[in-house]
């Protein structure tokens, strides 16, 4: 299997730039996400690995080669699309085949692998049929069968259960990890949906207006971002954001009426009075501390294994979504003591950027 | 509601649409039985009796029906599936949307069929004059070294109302194309790409299985058109108010029919038998179609 190298990748559409200078590198056999809000050029440069869309500055490297000029076919990828893109017209059984056809393959060799890779997908029963007469996440195991017969060195995913039911898409994605395992191949997998990205990642990319905000593992970007933006992507429900000063050795939260805990341990000193932003993930409150914040409980929603609060302070616009332990009593209306361990607390500067 | 209240709903209902109905029985249901029944009476004029299979026995021993039923099968075997074919690579060339003045374009090509027939008429009537525009042009472009006599000799004739009938009806079949093409998911075709499926194996086993559906209605329905061929032989390739010329080298099924009823003494018996011919001619040829198209 291919690893890729993207170096100053840039996209312009007449004087839109959609992709402005991406840098990556993905290795042999690694499982890469693409995320970021809609319109942020995910897409755009899936298409641009794919050979779809033509590449208006910087190197792509597949397996080492240089392909920015190479066509699609050679690029050895093969993609899978959100709307499946099967062959009407086609059988299952033709729809795998039909691309091995022009690629000179014999009728026998053609039988033997469209069967191999029916039996990895468990299609065997639908050979035959066309894909009017298949269920979505059938029709997308013959969109995955297509790409897996022509044993590509990089299979390249655009979103490609968005299109399925929340159970469904469970489902093909454990499948999809399996075959990750099975195939040992490159993916590079594009999708809206974090749990998608956290689950299936060994390494996330972070996109936001064409340019990568932040790569790294799930874990890492979850734990450890470099900036808002990430900390805010990455996670469900989102990172609260506090407006915060320094104060004293404190933090003072003028938002929750001026309540304070003390400064987390960062590398660098902060001046007095300077302005930060302080990020709290929902779950850090799961588990206390010594750093506490007194709230009145606005909503509660009930998950059966969780519980979430929505809470703020008096009159304060600023609302607060914290995940408790054990909160089945909660009713809105009463009084919250969320406590925290001040360790775990994000601090960003004004421009966004995290602080260390 | 109660019985008597959706009687009167009903009889209400009946009433509106009774004029329309009794129009259509008046003007078409009636003349197509009317017709059916003219079909085994001879005679001159008003002057008509039953004579069984008589028309259709004066069909097989009539040259000059046997003469417009083989210029009308010529017409239908050579125009429609040049212009079938013409129609899908326009239609597939203007729906890439790399293509510059595409709106122009396809506006252009459509025009033709909105155009007013006579006008369209006395227009090629005289650029395909002997010395017209396209006679000066090919031999100034040296493809020809004398003028083609496009409305004098039979061949030429032919080939004139072919390119005409062509030029007004292409538009026409590439609209329902592009309205297919739109409607097909381009990821398909970008899939198809990916695969290092060639080009033209794109356009022969994606586009042309997709567009089946249409071409099926298109074939028909062009079918239907050049079998009633008329307008053109009566006007371009008219001369002295004669339609078909030269020397019935462009007479038609439907110019015939025209002829025996309007321009000889009046037969009505013997022109509905050729006009159920073609109504015959129509089925079997639309059956045929529909055969090949059926899904395998
Ligand atoms: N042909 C085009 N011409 C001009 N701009 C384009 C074109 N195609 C895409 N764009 C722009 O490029 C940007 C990135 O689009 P892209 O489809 O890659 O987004 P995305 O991240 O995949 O979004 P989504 O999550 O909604 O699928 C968008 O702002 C879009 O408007
Ligand atoms: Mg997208």
């Amino acid at each position: 299997m291919s690893g890729l190298t993207l170096k100053g990748l840039r996209k312009a559409y007449g004087a839109a730039q959609v992709i402005k200078g991406v840098d990556l590198e993905i290795l042999p056999e690694e499982f890469v996400v693409f995320v970021g809000p809609s319109g942020c050029g995910k897409s755009t440069l899936l298409r641009m690995i794919a050979g779809l869309e033509s590449i208006s500055g910087g190197d792509l490297f597949i397996g080492g080669r240089r392909v920015n000029d190479v066509d699609a076919s050679q690029r050895g990828i093969a993609m899978v699309f959100q709307s499946y893109a099967l062959y009407p017209h086609m059988t299952v059984r033709e729809n795998m085949g039909f691309a091995l056809k022009f690629a000179g393959a014999s009728k026998t060799e053609i039988t033997a692998k469209v069967d191999a890779a029916a039996a990895i997908l468990g299609l065997g029963a639908l050979m035959d049929r066309k894909p009017r007469d298949l269920s979505g996440g059938q029709r997308q195991r013959v969109a995955i069968g297509r790409a897996i017969v022509r044993e590509p060195q990089v299979f390249l995913f655009d979103e490609p259960l968005s299109n399925l039911d929340a159970e469904l898409r469970v489902h093909m994605r454990i499948e999809i990890a399996r075959l990750h395992q099975d195939l040992k191949a490159t993916i590079i997998y594009v999708t809206h949906d974090q749990i998608e990205a956290m689950t299936l990642a060994d390494k996330i990319v972070v996109l936001r207006e064409g340019r990568v905000e932040q790569t790294g593992s799930p874990l890492k970007l979850y734990d450890d971002p470099d900036n808002i933006f990430v900390a805010g992507f990455i996670g469900s429900p989102k990172m609260n954001f506090l407006s915060a000063r320094v104060q004293g050795g404190r933090l003072v939260l003028p938002e929750l009426a001026d309540q304070s805990l003390p400064l987390p341990a960062l590398q660098q000193a902060l001046p007095e009075g300077a302005q930060v932003t302080l990020g709290l993930r929902p779950d850090v409150f799961k588990r206390g501390g010594s750093a506490s914040l007194s709230l009145t409980i606005e909503i509660v929603e009930q998950l059966g294994g969780e519980t979430f609060a929505y809470a703020r302070v008096g009159g304060s616009a600023q609302i607060m979504t914290i995940a408790v332990e054990d909160g089945r009593a909660l009713r809105p209306g009463q009084a919250l003591v969320a406590s925290f361990d001040p360790a775990r607390a994000l601090l960003f500067d004004t421009d966004g950027q995290r602080l260390r | 509601m109660s019985n008597a209240e959706s009687r009167r709903g009903n009889l209400a209902g009946w009433a509106f649409i009774a004029p329309a109905m009794v129009l259509l029985g008046l003007f078409m249901v009636y003349p197509i039985f009317w017709s059916l029944w003219m079909s085994f009476q001879t005679g001159k004029g008003l002057n008509f009796k039953f004579g069984g299979l008589a028309n259709i026995i004066r069909l097989t021993k009539d040259p000059v029906f046997q003469h417009a039923l083989s210029n009308t099968m010529i017409f239908l075997v050579v125009q429609v599936p040049v212009m079938i074919v013409m129609a899908l690579l326009f239609a597939v060339a203007l729906n890439n949307p790399a293509l510059k003045g595409r709106a122009i374009l396809r506006t252009a090509i459509f025009l033709p069929c909105v155009t007013s027939l006579v006008a369209y008429s006395v227009l090629f009537k005289s650029m395909f004059a002997v010395d017209g525009v396209v006679n000066h042009t090919l031999m100034a472009l040296h493809v020809i070294s004398a003028p083609i006599g496009w409305m004098v000799e039979p061949f030429w004739a032919k080939v004139l109302i072919i390119l005409a009938i062509t030029w007004r009806w292409t538009g026409y079949n590439m609209v329902f194309y592009l309205a297919a093409l739109q409607n097909i998911d381009p990821s398909m075709y970008e899939a198809a790409r990916i695969d290092g499926v060639p080009a033209w194996a794109r356009f022969t086993r994606i586009t042309i299985p997709m567009l089946r559906p249409v071409i099926l209605f298109t074939t028909v329905l062009s079918t239907i058109g050049t079998l009633q061929l008329f307008d053109e032989v009566n006007t371009i390739t008219a001369s002295a108010g004669n339609g078909g010329m030269p020397a019935d080298s462009t007479l038609t099924l439907s110019l015939y029919i025209y002829n025996l009823l309007f321009k000889f003494v009046p037969n009505y018996g013997y022109a509905a038998t050729v006009s159920w011919l073609i109504v015959l001619i129509v089925a079997v040829l639309s059956w045929i179609q529909f055969q090949v198209a059926k899904e395998r």
